[in-house]
């Protein structure tokens, strides 16, 4: 065992001397913010030409058509702003990591691309923002969800875009209430998600449900889950006259086929997560097609917004044939939104992280042709109060139209949101 | 590798490869101690990172081959302790706290007794198992501990006064012998900012250190033998004298607490906690490590755990220069599908081609390359063989 | 009342098609002691085939040939792998298992990428009204196929050669060589009835209250584990009761949520597997499964 002393020994004064040469190594120099040739100030992610983009999606997941919509509209805003000369002379480049929907890669590749990236223009997945969010807000690093609980906002650094589940609910409630003839003492059912994205919807709507005097049927599932009969028999049992919606697509589907097929003649409101134009290949379709609206912030892609018909149009010239989902929309409205924050800061001269967060915080009233303004100044709230209704159709681009335009409901006016 | 001494090589020659091999050996302890010790004076924090969830899985891996690779016993359920071991920690160390929407409970203890608590915490789990780990064999065992992965997801969702539900919690930093585990305060050590990888690189080091150490003297001693002789013959086991359920409940409860000491680790790296992550793609990925490293060794715990959780990292980052492997978001087969579908293959093709796994392939490897040749392929895969002879304890090395 | 006859009726044909799965892998490991957890990819390349097949040849015809094709891949990895994997341990093989599947279903994910595939089944959304008790038209389809499909087996076992034997490679694989049975050839077929009866699952499993196949479909296939060995691994009788267990549990504690609030919200996806453990508790081998007895 005396042997194994001077073997520590030895490996002691091995490591010391390689670590006194550690001076020379890449990590010795620190990555504070410098001052580049044009008097602008730069950090982490942006050199004399390039600004570095992260983006942080889900391509062999569960979300994966989502993601890669949003990663190919982004590209595509990218390519756009560079053939313009990109911002403040510099193009932007996107660093794309597929964590799968796994919150383990999700941290492996947020620890990669953080030290090299400006913002982070996309991180899909509300387990794996949340996960990372004290790191995010710590590095100060600007960051879109593609997640809309309430749960992620309360930060700087963080930016939900347009409206939060639960608001939208309460606007689906007050809808409800006000044309599908649902008046106090009734009950309104909600399937939900496990999970933040179902927590908030939830809690939307049993704001507004109180306020209006209805009870909420709770039925809770899991991402897993394929067949909602029991649901429906459940929510049939106790009589609800109508269904909010905060699930996945499939399950959204089986719920409302299941529910017109035993009869049950009642109107059903989503989340914006609960559809895709897919479904209506599907032998869902028809039931889908008769009392279903989708509460979104974001214009639909058949909107005959100025901004998302050329959106539709670049889209579709540069990936023919790929469908044109809301995950377009809603990734090239990001990109724009880093995009913006990245210009105001170049006007202040400072693209340190700080300095774009700063400038993206600058701005009360956003407003990119998307639909409806956002308030980025308001840390503790949404974007944006107002959403859209909206409604599967065959023909449409995107597989839905606008059934009524965006608006504030009086109830969501005043409803404080939960934060944190 | 005494046994090695004694049967292959006599007179000088014996002596000459006695004497390389003492001087060799200490040679290579301490050039993997010193490039050990030098890693976070080099390397940036994604390959930190990506150290440390090996270095946690291999703690993991150790403790599930215990279970799998040495008693015969197969869990599914080795996510569940994992979640045990990272959620006891958070709420025996945190402060409670009286938040806006819930109210987190926790205990507030000093960190370090909060992790052993933690890992003995996951031990009791596995004690509160045991009618069933002592009970069942084989793949009964493993799809009864599936119930653990769904029961353990229920309760992560739903107590969230303990969990925080599907939000998770924040994890205190470990504060050990007045050093914070945490990249506040800031620390430069030799021109090298410290942050919270590099400190737990150390850490995460001796901890993998002591799992392997620990094992080594199960296995080696009595337990060891009992164990292997309750895989490869439970009647014989019995005739003999070993009390085969206690044994195997026994075991189940140690490789809980290994699961838990992990979960510990994972969550010291994760600075959070997230339900979702304790899934059954996790207790999968155990499986695949120590089939593919070697079932039954400690080594080949390691390496399969090494294996396991840097070949997606490595396939992402280097997936441009990678032929057949398509960029993230152009079609394709992307870096993660190749990584599943190389480590499914893997898992098949070690059992097909090499039977000992990739620490096998190492160890006859190394033997070849000493300059000793015709050493038969002895394995350390002797669990893989049929042969019905009583098996040697897994490690005979000295 | 209704909702409760309604919830059963549900229960009990979703446990259906549960059992059908459950089958498989009883058959495999009657077969070859191999618990084979790849069935969720044998599920979904059944499913696979059959929604890619049926716009171009019709239902039916893609149907026999999805099914035909899930036996031939059953068979291959029990000729491929399992055959030639000299591994004494049956847990080993039951990892082996584990890694096929994670290339499968990898591959198989990638091809379906991220469509929902409908079957085009002749069935279509209808219901079936039984009084005031409404139940999808696929779902009792569903149970009377595995009825059907399960009776074949048990008379199956019973009564020609290859069940015979079946029963004799599981009763003591060694004697059962030594009096002619060709073991290879049992297994291997083990693994094709396996396949066929996943591949069937699995078009039940996408059909009506299902909007179609995706990703996520094989996942169901988690859901036959407690069945199998609920019931016992080694008994056919036991898969069915097994099946029919855990849809009823699912289906009821799913229904009454709101009543059972108190256990936490989503209890019908854990309920299944408790009622597995508890069973195992009372009897380690499962409902119908013969205890191991050893002589020495």
């Amino acid at each position: 065992m005396g042997k194994f002393g001077i073997r520590t020994g030895a490996a002691t004064m091995a490591a010391l001397a390689l670590a006194l040469s550690a001076c020379a190594s890449g990590k010795a120099t620190g990555g504070e913010p410098a001052t580049g040739g044009d008097g602008v100030k730069t950090g982490p992610g942006v050199t004399a030409d390039k600004i570095s983009l992260g983006m942080l999606t889900d391509l062999t997941g569960p979300y994966a058509s989502l993601g890669k919509s949003i990663t190919q509209a982004q590209q595509l805003y990218f390519e756009q702003v560079n053939a313009a000369g990109g911002v403040c002379g510099r193009k932007l480049e996107g660093i794309v990591r597929d964590h799968g929907y796994d919150a383990q890669k999700a941290v492996a590749a947020y620890t990669e691309i953080a030290p090299k990236s400006a913002a982070i223009t996309q991180f899909i997945g509300s387990p794996m923002v949340t996960a990372l969010k004290q790191r995010i807000e710590g590095d100060r690093l600007l960051t879109i969800p593609m997640a809309w609980a309430t749960s992620l906002l309360g930060g700087q650094a963080i930016q939900v875009t347009g409206t939060t589940y639960d608001i939208d609910m309460i606007n689906g409630v007050d809808f409800l209430a006000k044309e599908k003839g649902i008046k106090s003492g009734d009950k309104i059912g909600h399937l939900y998600f496990e999970g933040d994205y179902g927590q908030s919807a939830l809690n939307g709507t049993k704001y507004a449900a109180e306020k209006l005097g209805l009870t909420v049927v709770e039925q809770k599932i899991k991402a897993t889950d394929q067949d909602m009969s029991a649901q429906v028999s459940a929510f049939k049992d106790a009589g609800v006259k109508a269904i909010m919606v905060s699930v996945g697509p499939k399950q959204a589907a089986s719920l409302v086929g299941v529910a017109v097929a035993k009869g049950m003649d009642i109107p059903f409101v989503a989340s914006n997560s609960a559809y895709s134009p897919q479904l209506l290949g599907t032998p869902a379709a028809p039931a889908l097609l008769k009392d279903y609206y989708i509460m979104t912030a974001a214009a639909p892609m058949s909107s005959p917004l100025p901004a998302i018909k050329k959106l539709v149009a670049d889209y579709q010239a540069k990936y023919a044939g790929q469908p044109v989902d809301s995950g377009v929309g809603a990734g090239y409205s990001a990109a724009v939104i880093v995009g913006d924050a990245l210009k105001q800061a170049c006007a202040s001269k400072d693209l340190s992280r700080e300095g774009i967060v700063k400038a993206h915080r600058s701005q009360p009233s956003w407003e990119g042709g998307f639909g409806t303004p956002m308030d980025f100044s308001q840390i503790d709230r949404p974007a944006s109060r107002a959403s859209f209704i909206t409604k599967p159709d065959k023909a449409a681009v995107g597989g839905a139209v606008v059934f009524k335009e965006a608006a504030i409901s009086d109830l969501a006016k005043d409803y404080q949101v939960p934060v944190g | 590798m005494s046994d090695l001494h004694e049967t292959a090589a006599t007179g000088t020659e014996a002596r000459a490869v006695a004497v390389r091999r003492r001087l060799t050996r200490p040679l290579i302890w301490v050039a993997a101690a010193a490039l050990a010790i030098a890693v976070p004076f080099y390397l940036e924090g994604f390959w930190l990172q990506t150290g440390l969830f090996a270095m946690s899985a291999a703690v993991g891996a150790i403790g599930i081959n215990l279970l799998t690779g040495s008693t015969g016993q197969l869990s599914m359920g080795h996510a569940f302790f994992l979640a045990i071991g990272a959620y006891a920690y958070v709420y025996f160390s945190a402060d409670p706290e009286q938040g806006a929407r819930q109210a987190l409970g926790g205990l507030g203890l000093p960190t370090p007794l909060a992790a052993v608590l933690a890992v003995l915490t996951a031990g009791v789990a596995g004690g509160l198992f045991s009618p069933i780990a002592g009970r069942l064999k084989g793949a009964y065992l493993g799809i009864a501990t599936l119930a653990l992965i769904f029961l353990g997801q229920h309760l992560l969702f739903n107590a969230t006064a303990v969990t925080g539900g599907y939000n998770g919690r924040a994890v205190p930093p470990l504060h050990l012998f007045g050093l914070t585990f945490a990249d506040t305060p800031a620390l430069v050590v030799m021109d090298v900012p410290f942050g919270a990888l590099e400190r737990l690189w150390f850490l995460g080091l001796l901890l993998v250190l002591g799992a392997a150490a620990f094992a080594r003297g199960v296995l080696r001693g009595r337990p060891g033998r009992a164990m292997n002789t309750i895989r490869d013959h439970e009647i014989a086991a019995g005739v003999m004298g070993v009390p085969v359920a206690r044994y195997r409940a026994g075991v189940f409860v140690l490789s809980s607490m290994y699961g838990g000491l992990a979960g510990v680790m994972l969550a010291l790296v994760f600075q959070r906690t997230v339900p979702d992550y304790f899934g059954v793609f996790l207790s999968l990925d155990y499986l695949a490590m120590i089939v593919i490293g070697g079932l039954g060794s400690i080594g080949g715990a390691v390496i399969g755990a090494v294996f396991v959780s840097m070949l997606p990292q490595l396939l992402t980052r280097y997936s441009d220069s990678l032929p057949l492997i398509a960029e993230p978001g152009s079609g394709g087969v992307s870096p993660a599908e190749a990584a599943r579908i190389l480590y499914g293959a893997a898992v098949v093709s070690v059992v097909l081609f090499l039977p000992g796994g990739l620490a096998g392939l190492f160890a006859r490897l190394r033997a070849g390359g000493g300059g000793r040749t015709g050493r038969p392929a002895r394995a350390r895969g002797l669990r893989f063989s049929s042969s019905p002879t009583p098996t040697p304890s897994p490690d005979t090395r000295s | 009342m209704i909702t409760f006859l309604e919830l059963l009726v549900n229960g009990i044909s979703i446990g259906a098609v549960y059992a059908l799965i459950a089958l498989g892998f009883v058959v495999i490991f009657k077969a070859t002691e191999v618990v084979n957890f790849a069935h969720a990819s044998l599920l979904l390349a059944g499913g696979y085939l059959v929604a890619r097949l049926q716009p171009l040849t019709g239902f039916w015809a893609a149907l026999v040939i999805g099914v035909a094709a899930a036996a031939v891949v059953g068979a291959a990895i029990e000729f491929l792998i399992i055959r030639r994997a000299n591994v004494a341990s049956h847990s080993v093989l039951a990892i082996v298992t584990i890694g096929v599947d994670i290339v499968l279903t990898t591959e198989l994910t990638r091809q379906i990428g991220t469509e929902i595939l409908a079957l085009g089944d002749p069935w279509g959304d209808s219901v079936v009204h039984l009084g005031e008790v409404t139940v999808a038209e696929t779902r009792i389809v569903a149970l009377f196929t595995a009825a059907a499909l399960i009776t074949l087996f048990l008379l199956a076992f019973k009564y020609t050669g290859w069940g015979i034997a079946m029963r004799a490679t599981a009763e003591d694989s060694e004697t059962a060589a030594l009096m002619g049975i060709r073991l290879g050839r049992v297994s291997l077929s083990a693994w094709a009835v396996a396949g066929a009866l996943a591949a069937v699952a699995a078009v039940f499993l996408c059909v009506f209250p299902t909007p179609g196949l995706d990703r996520g479909t094989s996942l169901a296939a988690i859901k036959a584990f407690p069945a199998a060995i609920l019931g016992g691994l080694d008994s056919t009788t036991g898969a069915l009761v097994g099946g029919l267990i855990v849809g009823v549990t699912e289906a009821l504690m799913t229904g009454y949520q709101n009543q059972l609030a108190f256990l936490g919200r989503g209890i019908g996806d854990v309920a299944p597997f408790l009622v597995m453990v508890v069973i195992l508790l009372l009897r380690p081998a499962g409902l119908f499964g013969i205890r191991e007895t050893a002589r020495v």
